[in-house]
């Protein structure tokens, strides 16, 4: 009598003890780095594994970039080790730091071996001579998954010589990150909704607290996104659809003009010499009310600042006299040099890394997003109700129709070779920059821009032929 | 019949095939590291090739006239001649300071010492990422001095780099801090050279330290600081790790360098060809310090 009373309270206290364990570990799990190194994704989707059609063996190695959101490198080390061992390759994953990777992969192609599968956060169309066709490797993913998105699609296409120089799985949002106390009190709690509020609203700013915008200049790759969108909004380009220099126009001569404007309004020196992280720094640091830049800055405050990050809310991309485009923050382009030796791997290898793309949005803490909406059925779940603590929950809800106010870097020409060699040189951000400066006016500014472009265009064309 | 040559010729034959296999590796390291890669240089940049494009088409002097038309790569050549040159002065200057002060003898002077080389022995990457911090427009540890002291308001920072002609001089400053330790160890080594009977001398005839100074230590350190100079002189114009972790070449290229202008056309772009043209701008001037520094080092051997 008492063994049967007693079984069932201790039934209960074991359950109870699990269902609590299990509590803490879904509540801690977000916050703890460890989790993630794992490989398993504590709350986040399972793993899927389909065996390959073929027998691999060898090795794979990878080179990718160090991941702004740490916990993504975690994720990504162990589930590509586990991915080897269950399919019989041996995979090395090195990381390095953004900014060295073409430099990288331009020493690798030259000496003709190193790294198996490389990528990278922006398109390389500059090296489609020397890396694979990636055609199969796209239509079957196409047909697995549904329709690529178009922005990763054309930035990893090259439409004059029918190559996909590159395989773009998934890609960052460009949004605008504003801090709504300082907003609200110049009259917009919901952030500037077009360039106009950015200029009205972040003037009063200043005016008021002395906090700046954070709109770079500089010859670094945020600036060069920001340059583009205003670009777009404005009816300009760096080229037309048929990717013929279109820079020259009175469109572009209005966008730089307003630059300069907001610029003498409210900003200050400091945007001609950031590097890709300074916006992310002031934005933390408390001394910026708007950039733009990807989720990356806001998910630093919230370890390191809470109080900014809980006043960080974000807005689409601003509205202009001709459109509302953002460029994207980054695109993953993974590129299979023709020398590699495990290209058969690596292309499997990407199958089964885009069929579990949720894990990697996961993983990024919904930094990354995916090219094949489909699968990531959760996203718009997660931004509603972020997992990793945003406060409110649906702060990020917004992203959820990213793609339809983003564009890729060559809009609304293609993404070639010529494009990279002008993100490369900032002809973009130093056209803004010298007529904000003062250093000339904006229609000598964008004319000695648009000189400097036409002979890049030229060659590449020619080469091209 | 065989008559063999004299004893002291068939020694000195020995000697000169000993002197040419002794040659032989610093020959080969010379045309392997430094001719080939010249070489290759020129070939690519008579070329249309590409960072990825393995096709070689010749285009003659075409990306020679490109570079000519390209108004950044002015600035770049005229901010490397004028930041070289400050570079120089100021290094050259304040290395005789240091060498004279290392050359004391003071108490501690072998620690002094060290401490004085730490900027050259430290990798440039390191120091230049360490200046970059003390630079940052938001958190640069200078700016907080200065709102501390009340020399900046509250919340103001100076933008060392975000302002051109600060920039340039941030450039200059950073590459003088880092080259100081060489030009010092290089000029005291004259000094130490200089017999201490001169100076005695001197001393007995009655000069004064500044006539010491400017009787026997400036001439006869001359052709070793000439070399320090040279030495100066090509390090910073051949450099572009700091003004690439520093400035990247901005703001509006205001700090632009040859070699960073070619890196970023050439690596970064894509464009090889082009890049590499640029780039072999700088040799002739590069070959003529050469030629200067193995003419002073050669003055200071006949001493």
């Amino acid at each position: 009598m008492l063994l049967t009373a007693v079984r069932p309270a201790r039934r209960q206290l074991l359950r109870g003890g699990a269902l609590l364990t299990a509590a803490l570990a879904t509540g801690c799990a977000h916050e703890d780095e460890g989790a993630f190194a794992t490989g398993s994704l504590s709350g986040g989707p399972a793993e899927a594994f389909a065996p390959p059609d073929h027998r691999l063996s060898g090795s794979l190695r990878i080179l990718m970039w160090s991941h702004f959101v740490p916990t993504h490198d975690s994720w990504f080390d162990a589930f590509a080790r586990r991915w080897g061992s269950r399919v019989g390759v041996d995979v090395t994953v090195d990381h390095i730091d953004l900014g060295q990777i073409p430099t990288r992969v331009a020493a690798e192609l030259h000496a003709g071996q190193g790294h198996d599968l490389i990528q990278h956060v922006a398109p390389l169309p500059q090296f489609e001579p020397a890396v694979l066709d990636l055609a199969d490797l796209v239509a079957e993913a196409n047909r697995r998954w549904g329709p690529q998105l178009e922005l990763c699609r054309r930035s990893s296409f090259n439409p004059r010589t029918n190559r996909w120089y590159a395989y773009a799985p998934g890609w960052v949002p460009d949004p605008g990150n504003y801090r709504r106390s300082l907003w609200a009190a110049v009259g917009l709690p919901e952030g500037p909704s077009t360039w106009d509020e950015l200029l009205q609203g972040g003037t009063r700013i200043r005016r008021t607290t002395g906090i700046r915008l954070g709109l770079g200049m500089s010859q670094e790759l945020d600036s060069n996104m920001l340059g583009r969108a205003l670009l777009w909004s404005y009816g300009a380009s760096v080229q037309d659809a048929q990717g013929r220099v279109a820079l020259n126009s009175p469109e572009t001569v209005a966008a730089v003009e307003f630059m300069a404007r907001l610029f003498r309004s409210a900003m200050s020196d400091e945007v001609f010499a950031w590097t890709a992280a300074s916006n992310n720094h002031g934005l933390v640091a408390g001394q910026l009310s708007y950039i733009t830049n990807s989720i990356s800055a806001w998910r630093t405050a919230q370890r390191s600042n809470p109080d900014v990050a809980a006043d960080t809310y974000f807005r689409p991309a601003l509205r202009g006299p001709a459109a509302a485009l953002a460029s994207y923050h980054l695109l993953y382009n993974w590129i299979i040099p023709k020398y590699a030796s495990g290209a058969a791997a690596a292309q499997e290898f990407l199958l089964h890394y885009t069929a579990n793309y949720a894990a990697a949005t996961y993983a990024s803490k919904l930094y990354d997003l995916c090219a094949w909406p489909a699968l990531t059925p959760d996203l718009p779940t997660w931004l509603g109700r972020d997992p990793f603590r945003a406060q409110p929950p649906d702060k990020l809800a917004l992203l959820a129709d990213a793609a339809r106010w983003s564009a890729d870097l060559g809009h609304p020409g293609p993404t070639s070779a010529a494009v990279g060699e002008v993100m490369s040189t900032f002809v973009i951000p130093n056209m803004f920059a010298r007529a904000a400066r003062g250093e000339v006016s904006a229609a000598v500014a964008v004319a000695d821009a648009d000189a400097q472009l036409r002979p890049i265009f030229r060659r590449w064309r020619d080469l091209d032929a | 019949m065989v008559t063999r040559a004299p004893y002291r010729r068939r020694t000195a034959e020995q000697d000169t095939f000993l002197a040419r296999l002794f040659v032989l590796p610093t020959a080969g390291y010379v045309i392997v590291l430094v001719a080939v890669p010249v070489a290759l240089a020129v070939a690519y940049a008579l070329s249309d090739v590409t960072v990825a494009a393995p096709r070689y088409d010749w285009v003659g002097i075409a990306n020679f006239a490109a570079v000519l038309k390209d108004q950044v790569f002015w600035r770049a050549l005229t901010n490397t001649l004028v930041f070289t040159t400050l570079t120089t002065l100021v290094a050259v200057v304040g290395g005789s300071v240091v060498a004279r002060l290392l050359f004391a003898k003071v108490f501690g002077r072998r620690v002094v010492r060290v401490c004085v080389l730490l900027p050259w022995t430290t990798p440039v990457t390191l120091s230049s990422v360490s200046w970059l911090w003390l630079l940052d427009p938001v958190y640069s540890p200078l700016d907080w001095v200065g709102r501390q002291t009340g020399l900046l308001g509250t919340g103001a920072s100076v933008n060392w780099l975000g302002r051109p002609t600060l920039a340039a001089a941030c450039i200059v400053a950073v590459q003088a801090w880092r080259l100081t330790p060489l030009t010092a160890v290089i000029i005291m080594t004259g000094l130490a050279a200089i017999p201490a009977s001169v100076r005695e001398a001197a001393r007995m005839d009655g000069a004064g330290p500044l006539r010491r100074t400017l009787s026997i230590t400036v001439p006869l350190t001359l052709p070793v600081t000439a070399v320090a100079a040279l030495f100066c002189a090509v390090f910073s114009a051949t450099d572009m790790a700091v003004v690439r972790i520093l400035t990247n070449g901005g703001p509006t290229h205001a700090t632009e360098v040859v070699a960073s202008w070619a890196f970023a056309k050439g690596i970064d772009g894509g464009n090889l060809s082009e890049g590499t043209a640029a780039a072999l701008f700088l040799t002739p001037v590069l070959l003529a310090a050469a030629l200067a520094i193995l003419r002073a080092a050669r003055r200071v051997e006949l001493r």
